[in-house]
């Protein structure tokens, strides 16, 4: 089996690199990218969707199925992440952790299905304790809905700045995985579970996805935004711009929950219940 | 106006400089890690205010705003700096790594 892999690898690579031959050469003037596609989207793509930021207007208008695709890659990836490490819960009964809070002491609890009254005293700590550091927790705390804002920012503000969904999503996803960093994995559940994660990564593939369904039935093709005019009482033009912003919101919502989905497998590994 | 930004973008390099050469030159983690936090800090807020500053030349809303919108990162700076290498020396203590004295050497 893995002589085969291997034999799979190298003829997939040997074709690659055998298709590379034609591409043109390095930075080549005349290449087809250079005369056709590059000056259309320099001088059209300001009147054609009316968004200042070719990257965007190129990334999510022009070439919306890769972008489209490459939110189902995301997508893919926190899936496979989920069902690889996730371990369900088992009925052994298992040893949990708790902590005095008034005297410092810890005791262990056998737990059998049975969940122990939660006392007001008493914390859950893990296994691997560190005792929480409260200038972390504090700066952190504080800093967390600035860059929960600055992630909204930036996937609204992707028509005009550098910016999108990709990397609005990632500071989105970043700011739930600081939180869990700098308290521990179960206050970061506790404000985002898992249900929410599943829910969300295909959610946002599916706005992405249903927009463009929603403007092939409106009579266009499929991730052609000038559709929506009719919905959204704006000109085609303006239309293509909303469409870009709906889309944006897609890949930001599938990119967060994505990201924290991936890290919360890996650092609590596949048990959710204890981790940094 | 000029001469004041001048002045403190070359105290705000003098500050990065010292950063730079003290994180080459301290003997251990811990005392290598203070000219990190500090210097630093102090240098990113010397720089940011004469920016701020030189931004100021034509006075108007917008001038103002995007003067604001540096000492706002000034204060992000200062928030997350200290405290990201507060979190590294208080993971080098909990490992177990000592500080350096003189008769390490």
């Amino acid at each position: 089996m893995r002589i085969l892999g291997i034999i799979v690898v190298i003829l997939t690579g040997a074709l690659l690199i055998y298709a590379m031959g034609d591409f043109p050469s390095w930075a080549d003037p005349a290449s087809p990218a250079h005369n056709h596609v590059s000056p259309r989207y320099i001088e059209k793509s300001l009147e054609q969707t009316s968004v200042p930021n070719i990257v965007t207007a190129v990334l999510a208008d022009y070439r919306g199925y890769d972008t489209m695709f490459e939110t189902t890659v995301v997508f893919a990836a926190g899936v496979v992440c989920f069902f690889l490490l996730r371990i369900p819960r088992k009925d052994e009964p298992t040893v949990r952790r708790y902590r005095h809070t008034l005297t410092g002491m810890t005791i262990r609890v056998k737990e059998t299905r049975q969940i122990p009254p939660v006392l007001e005293e008493f914390e859950r700590i893990d296994t691997l304790w560190a005792p929480h550091d409260l200038i972390i927790k504090t700066c952190c705390r504080i800093l967390v809905p600035f860059l929960q804002l600055f992630g909204l920012y930036v996937i609204a503000h992707g028509h005009h700045s550098p910016g999108g969904g990709f990397q609005g999503g990632v500071i989105l996803g970043a700011s739930m995985i600081l939180l869990a960093i700098s308290h521990d994995l179960r206050t970061a559940i506790g404000r985002m579970s898992e249900r929410v994660h599943a829910i969300l990564c295909p959610a946002g593939v599916f706005i992405y996805a249903g927009t463009g369904a929603l403007c092939m039935v409106l009579g266009l093709n499929f991730l052609d935004y000038g559709a929506l005019a009719g919905i959204l009482h704006v000109d085609p033009v303006t239309a293509r711009s909303h469409g870009i912003l709906i889309v944006e919101i897609g890949v930001g919502l599938a990119v967060m929950a994505t990201m924290i989905w991936i890290y919360n497998n890996i650092s609590s590994k596949g048990k959710y219940d204890e981790g940094l | 106006m000029d001469v004041i930004v001048v002045f403190l973008i070359i105290c705000g390099l003098i500050f990065f400089t010292g950063g730079a050469v003290g994180i080459l030159r301290f003997p251990d983690f811990y005392s290598r890690l203070h000219p990190a936090g500090k210097l630093d800090t102090g240098g990113a807020l010397l720089i940011m205010v004469a920016l701020a500053l030189f931004n100021l030349h034509h006075f108007s809303l917008s001038t103002l705003l995007t003067g604001f919108k540096i000492i706002l990162i000034v204060v992000f700076v200062f928030l997350s700096s200290p405290t990201a290498i507060h979190g590294i020396v208080d993971a080098g203590v909990r490992a177990g790594l000592g500080p350096w004295t003189k008769k390490n050497d």
